[in-house]
Order: structure tokens, then C-alpha cells, then sequence
């Protein structure tokens, strides 16, 4: 199995306005969201990050998807580094998360076309694509409307298939079943299990325990930005389950029990 | 190189797949035409004066050759003595008088024997005293003035200048009477520069603020940047378009207005005060790249703006100060003379209302023209690169 993404102790630390250091009741100036945080992933598997609120986790894969940098550490994607080179990153991943959002006014159809040019797909490939995706997620019933009038599924499904317009190898998924009833949930993880027998690496967040148990070949546990357990879930799971272990290295970790 | 040209294209069809966008900017224009043609109809309307009335000049000192002329003009004239001016003057600030001239005792033969080259002094002086409120008195005016003028042509510029007092009195009546060439290049150039200002500004203002801090509020921007999509050709693409979609709204408003100018100006249906073909085609491609590079610039400096700003409230807000800035150096276009220092050419917008009011009166130096529209260009390319820093800055994408 060979390491096809690999973060080596990433830091973020966030400088924290007078505002949010209300709503967060810190007297801190500054939070540290990433905190020396390594993992690797292999090829071909599907890597949970686990996590509570706030762990670090959205952080961790904005940093992967280069939309923001890095104080220190840095990670490597498929040969790239996110830090000298995240064009190339750009190309290779791709990257889905509800804080990117499809632009209201066009239809999924209108969407696909040109993010595939930005991508620099060729047109037949583009349109080849785009008739197995929609149909296979249903968005062809749907091509030709809004994405304004689309429900929150419909949103979801649309911006899936746009994610992947250009076949990367390595998917990356903030909460994938967010918001999603469990016939599109199950339409989504199907599909996850699908790129992986396909041979893409997937690397997805959740606060989902289940999620984690059903979906992952291999698993690491965020609090406070730390890595504190990162193992295949057959290890993590060996003694106790997922749940009981996360209650145990959040107590090690905060420093109380919950 | 291709992903300008892929957001440009995107833009567009943003713009012009939204009816009412397309709608609101063409309805605008259609209100502009008509609040244009309106007042200038209710302004003729006031300022008309009244059809059957018969213009009387008093005046003092009048001799036979003036008294002449005025009479076959149609003004009655009624002489009376220096001290009855006063009370005449009463009369016209009642209404009750139109206008009174005072000629300076033997005004004929000290305007004949004068000449500017051999004599030394003042050239005659005339003072005609007139109420402006009173649209009667006010045409009357108009009337006697340009008979004087007329007078003064006929003495073949042998003085400079009469001084006629109560009009201005840096304003001296030019020996040479004005070409209609002249008269419609001072009106249009007087206002139209702050109408193209205006007009491109808030062309503008429609759109880019929309475009930038409307998609990075609601998440379609981030979606962009985490394709490979380069930040400076997404800069690029975003100013190339607003600027080209900006160009048509300031197009189609100032087609409006100089439809409408002629109503506006009481032209009426001849609409012999607007002749736009008075400019060469020189003058149109100078007015064209003054117009352009502002665009640009305009659309790069409300872009940035744009891209601060965490919401297009926000946005609007940040760019309403810049606005009155924009109205303000406009206005300056509307008086004085142009500017002729180079240097001042290189000042943003100030540097474009001289540059259009010195192409539209007919009165510019190519140097300076070109410094402005380079000075935009120049400036506008800094905001891309500002704007590509902004785009690469998580601080600014992603500040909550
Ligand atoms: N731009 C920012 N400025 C300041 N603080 C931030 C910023 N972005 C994230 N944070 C803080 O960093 C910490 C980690 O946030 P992050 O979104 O990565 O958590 P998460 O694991 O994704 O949580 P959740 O499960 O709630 O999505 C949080 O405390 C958050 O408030
Ligand atoms: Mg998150």
C-alpha cells in the first residue's frame, strides 16, 4: 500500500477577533485549531477524521484543499505540496464541503459545463461524464432547473457531481451525510464505496461514529486539534468500541471526564 | 489564459440570462429620458416669456444709430434721464420694467474712434440691468445683449470687448459671436461630463458589488478557488466583464440622456442646441478611451472594495462615500477651465472629468488625454494585482 496524501505536523492558529472571543468566552487572543497534527493516507482507502465540534476538522481539510495555508507542517498530495504547489493540488483533488455553495442563478447542467472547462476537460469527455454522473445520481431530472429552486438533496447531489467533474483520485468530504435524509445519505456513502473499488483515496470528516464504523478503512480521532489516536478500525476497535475509546482519549486529553 | 476567458463567458450569461437585470438597466434609461424631457418642458414652462407682451429698454444717453437697431428688432425704447435710473431700477426688481441700458455720453463716436492697438484705456462701457427672476425682462435682455454684440461686430473688432455690467463681470461678451459649433460644445461639455461620470459610476456600483462580495457572501467564490482557476485570471475575468457589462449600462443611459438633452435644454423638437456631429471621429475614439480606462479603473477600485466587504450591504455601504467623491470632482468638470498641467492628469476621476469636458468643449491637449487614460489603464492593472492578493488572502476570502 503505498502513502498517497501525507500531512506532517500541520499547525493553524486562528487570531481571534474581540467578537469571537465573546462567543467563544476565551480570554485567549489566539486559538490554535491545528496543533502538530500527522496522518498519512494510502491509496485506494477511505480515511475517517473523527471528531467533536470545533475539533479541528474542517480546518484541517481546508488546509489539504489549499484554500487556506498553513502556519507550519506541510502536505503532500499525490507528489504536491499543498504549500509550494497547490495548483497542482487543486487539480488533483477534489473537494466538497456545504460551506461551498453552487451559484443560484444557473442550473446543474449550466454549473457542470463550466467548472469542467475550468478544469480544462475536453468538451466530448466533459459531456460523457456528465451523462453517467447525472444519471446515476438522479440530477438529470433536474438538470435544466435553478440550483434556487433545488432542495437541500438536489443541492447536495448537484454539488457532488460537480466536485468530481474532473476524476480526481483523491476526494475529500466535510461531513459527507450532512443535512441529508438517510435514502440520500445511503445514495452518497454507496457512491463513496464505489470510488473506492474504483481505486480513489477518500478522505472524509464526521462527527459520526457510525458513519466512521460503516464507511473506513482506517480512522483518526481529533481533540483540540491533536491527533490522538490514528489507526486502521480493526485496531482502533479492538478492545472497546469507537465511542467508549473516544470518551477515554477525550478525557486523556481535555483532562477531565466527561 | 482560458479561464478568463470561461469567467468572463459566465458572467455574462449571468447578466444577460437575468431579465430583470437586463430589464432594470434598459428601464432606467427610459426614466432618464423621460424625468429629462420633463423638466426641461416645465423648466421652458417658467422660464417662457409671455407671448403678447411687448419688450420695452429703457435708456439713458441713447443715441439714433442704437436706437435704430432696437427699434428694428421689435423693442420699444424709451429714453430717460441719468436720474431717473434709479427708480427704474426699482421698477424692474417690481417686474414692471424689463431692462434699462445706460450708454455712457457719445457711446457711437467713442466706439467707432476706439481701437485696442493705438489707444490706450477701457473700451466703452454699457451697463444693462435686468431682473433674472422675470422671464420677460430676462429675454428682453438676451435681446438687447445680443444686438450689442451685434453692433460691435459691425465696428469690425476695432475694440476688444464692451463691458457689460450685471451679466458677470469676468465674462466680458466676446468680440466674435459664438459658432453654433461653440454654443453646443459649451453646453454639452458643461454637463455631460458629470452625467458620464454618474452614469458609469453607478453602472458600475450595479453590478460589481453584486458580483464579488455577493458571491463570496454566499460561498459560489470559494467554490471557484478550489479549482485551478488561477486567482489572477479570476481577477481578471471578473474586471474584464464588469467592465465590458458597466461600458453597455453607461451606453444605453447616455444614449437616453443625449436624446433627451435637447428637451432639456428647451431645444424643442428642432433640437438645434445638441448637434453631437460637431465632434470628429478623433474626438469620439479619445471620448471612447477616456470612457473605457475609467470603466476599468472604476470597476477594479469598487471590486476591491467589494472583495472587503463581508456582504454586498456591506459593500454598498464602503462604496457610497467613493460615490459622492466621484459626484463631486464631476461637478468641477461644470465650471471653470480645463485643467492644462499635465501632472494633474495623472489624479484618478478628477483626471477623466477634464479629460471629457476638454474632448466635448473642444479644448484638449492629446498629452494630457492620453496620461489619463494610460494613468487608468496603469491604476486599474495595480487593482487586478491587488485584487488577485485578495483572492489568494484567507484572511479576506474567508473573514467571518
Ligand atoms: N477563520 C477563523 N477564525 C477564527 N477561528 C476559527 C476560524 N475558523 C475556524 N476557527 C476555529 O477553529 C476551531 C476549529 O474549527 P473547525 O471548523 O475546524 O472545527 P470542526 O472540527 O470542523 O467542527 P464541526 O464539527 O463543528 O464542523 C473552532 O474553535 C473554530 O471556532
Ligand atoms: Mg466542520
Amino acid at each position: 500500500m503505498s502513502v498517497i496524501l501525507k500531512t506532517e505536523n500541520l499547525e493553524k492558529t486562528f487570531r481571534l477577533t474581540a467578537k469571537q472571543q465573546k462567543l467563544q468566552n476565551t480570554k485567549a487572543k489566539t486559538l490554535k485549531a491545528v496543533d502538530n497534527l500527522s496522518f498519512e493516507a494510502y491509496k485506494g482507502e477511505i480515511f475517517g477524521l473523527l471528531g467533536p465540534n470545533g475539533a479541528g476538522k474542517t480546518t484541517t481539510l481546508r488546509i489539504l484543499a489549499t484554500l487556506i495555508k498553513a502556519d507550519g507542517g506541510d502536505a503532500i498530495i499525490d507528489g504536491s505540496s499543498v504549500k509550494t504547489d497547490p495548483a497542482a493540488v487543486r487539480s488533483k483533488i477534489g473537494f466538497l464541503t456545504s460551506e461551498l455553495k453552487l451559484e443560484d442563478f444557473f442550473t446543474p447542467n449550466y454549473l457542470f459545463d463550466f467548472f469542467a472547462k475550468l478544469h480544462n476537460i475536453p468538451p466530448d469527455v466533459s459531456a460523457k461524464r456528465k451523462e453517467e454522473l447525472f444519471a446515476k445520481f438522479g440530477v438529470d431530472k433536474f438538470a435544466e432547473v435553478k440550483v434556487s429552486n433545488l432542495s437541500t438533496g438536489m443541492k447536495q447531489k448537484s454539488s457532488l457531481v460537480i466536485s468530481i467533474v474532473h476524476d480526481p483520485n483523491i476526494i475529500i468530504f466535510d461531513e459527507p451525510t450532512n443535512g441529508l435524509d438517510v435514502l440520500t445519505a445511503k445514495v452518497v456513502t454507496d457512491f463513496l464505496m464505489e470510488l473506492k473499488e474504483q481505486g480513489k483515496t477518500i478522505i472524509v470528516s464526521t462527527h459520526i461514529f457510525s458513519l466512521v464504523e460503516k464507511l473506513c478503512d482506517r480512522a483518526g480521532v481529533i481533540i483540540n486539534g491533536k491527533m490522538t489516536a490514528c489507526d486502521t478500525l480493526e485496531n482502533l476497535t479492538k478492545e472497546k468500541s469507537l465511542e467508549d475509546l473516544f470518551f477515554d482519549l477525550y478525557a486523556e486529553t481535555v483532562g477531565e471526564a466527561v | 489564459m482560458s479561464g478568463i476567458a470561461t469567467v468572463m463567458k459566465k458572467e455574462f450569461a449571468r447578466f444577460f440570462g437575468d431579465k430583470r437585470m437586463v430589464l432594470s438597466t434598459l428601464l432606467s434609461a427610459v426614466l432618464i429620458y423621460v424625468v429629462y424631457s420633463f423638466m426641461g418642458t416645465a423648466m421652458q414652462d417658467m422660464f417662457a416669456p409671455d407671448v403678447d407682451h411687448t419688450p420695452i429698454v429703457y435708456a439713458v444717453n441713447l443715441e439714433a444709430p442704437i436706437e435704430q437697431r432696437l427699434q428694428s428688432a421689435g423693442l420699444s425704447v424709451r429714453q430717460i434721464g441719468e436720474n431717473e435710473v434709479d427708480s427704474v431700477k426699482e421698477r424692474i426688481s417690481q417686474r414692471d420694467v424689463d431692462v434699462v441700458a445706460v450708454f455712457p455720453i457719445g457711446f457711437v463716436e467713442l466706439a467707432t474712434a476706439f481701437n485696442p492697438q493705438t489707444v490706450g484705456g477701457l473700451p466703452p462701457n454699457v451697463e444693462v440691468f435686468f431682473n433674472s427672476t422675470d422671464p420677460n425682462s430676462s429675454n428682453t435682455f438676451m435681446r438687447v445683449v445680443g444686438l450689442l454684440d451685434e453692433y460691435e461686430a459691425y465696428l469690425s473688432n476695432r475694440f476688444s470687448k464692451f463691458d457689460i455690467n450685471r451679466i458677470d463681470a469676468d465674462m466680458p461678451v466676446s468680440p466674435d459671436l459664438a459658432t453654433e459649433a461653440d454654443i453646443s460644445a459649451t453646453i454639452i461639455s458643461s454637463l455631460m461630463p458629470m452625467l458620464l461620470m454618474m452614469f458609469l459610476f453607478t453602472g458600475c456600483m450595479a453590478l460589481a458589488p453584486e458580483s464579488i462580495a455577493g458571491e463570496k457572501e454566499r460561498g459560489t467564490l470559494a467554490t471557484l478557488l478550489v479549482t485551478p482557476l488561477g486567482r489572477s485570471e479570476l481577477a481578471a475575468g471578473k474586471i474584464l466583464s464588469l467592465a465590458v457589462l458597466s461600458f453597455l449600462s453607461g451606453l444605453v443611459t447616455t444614449v437616453a440622456t443625449i436624446l433627451a438633452l435637447p428637451n432639456l435644454m428647451g431645444g424643442g423638437a428642432d433640437g438645434a442646441i445638441v448637434d453631437v456631429g460637431i465632434y470628429s471621429t478623433t474626438d469620439y475614439i479619445w471620448l471612447g478611451v477616456v470612457i473605457l480606462s475609467t470603466i476599468l479603473l472604476s470597476v477594479a477600485v469598487i471590486s476591491i472594495i467589494s472583495a472587503f466587504a463581508k456582504s454586498v450591504k456591506e459593500a454598498n455601504m464602503a462604496i457610497s462615500p467613493l460615490m459622492v467623491i466621484v459626484m463631486v470632482v464631476g461637478v468641477t468638470g461644470m465650471f471653470g477651465g480645463i485643467a492644462e498641467n499635465p501632472m494633474l492628469y495623472l489624479i484618478p476621476f478628477y483626471s477623466s472629468v477634464q479629460s471629457m469636458s476638454g474632448i466635448l468643449a473642444l479644448d484638449y491637449y492629446t498629452t494630457n488625454v492620453a496620461i489619463s487614460s494610460i494613468s487608468n489603464i496603469v491604476y486599474a492593472c495595480i487593482g487586478g494585482i491587488a485584487l488577485t492578493k485578495m483572492f489568494n488572502s484567507e484572511k479576506v476570502m474567508f473573514s467571518k
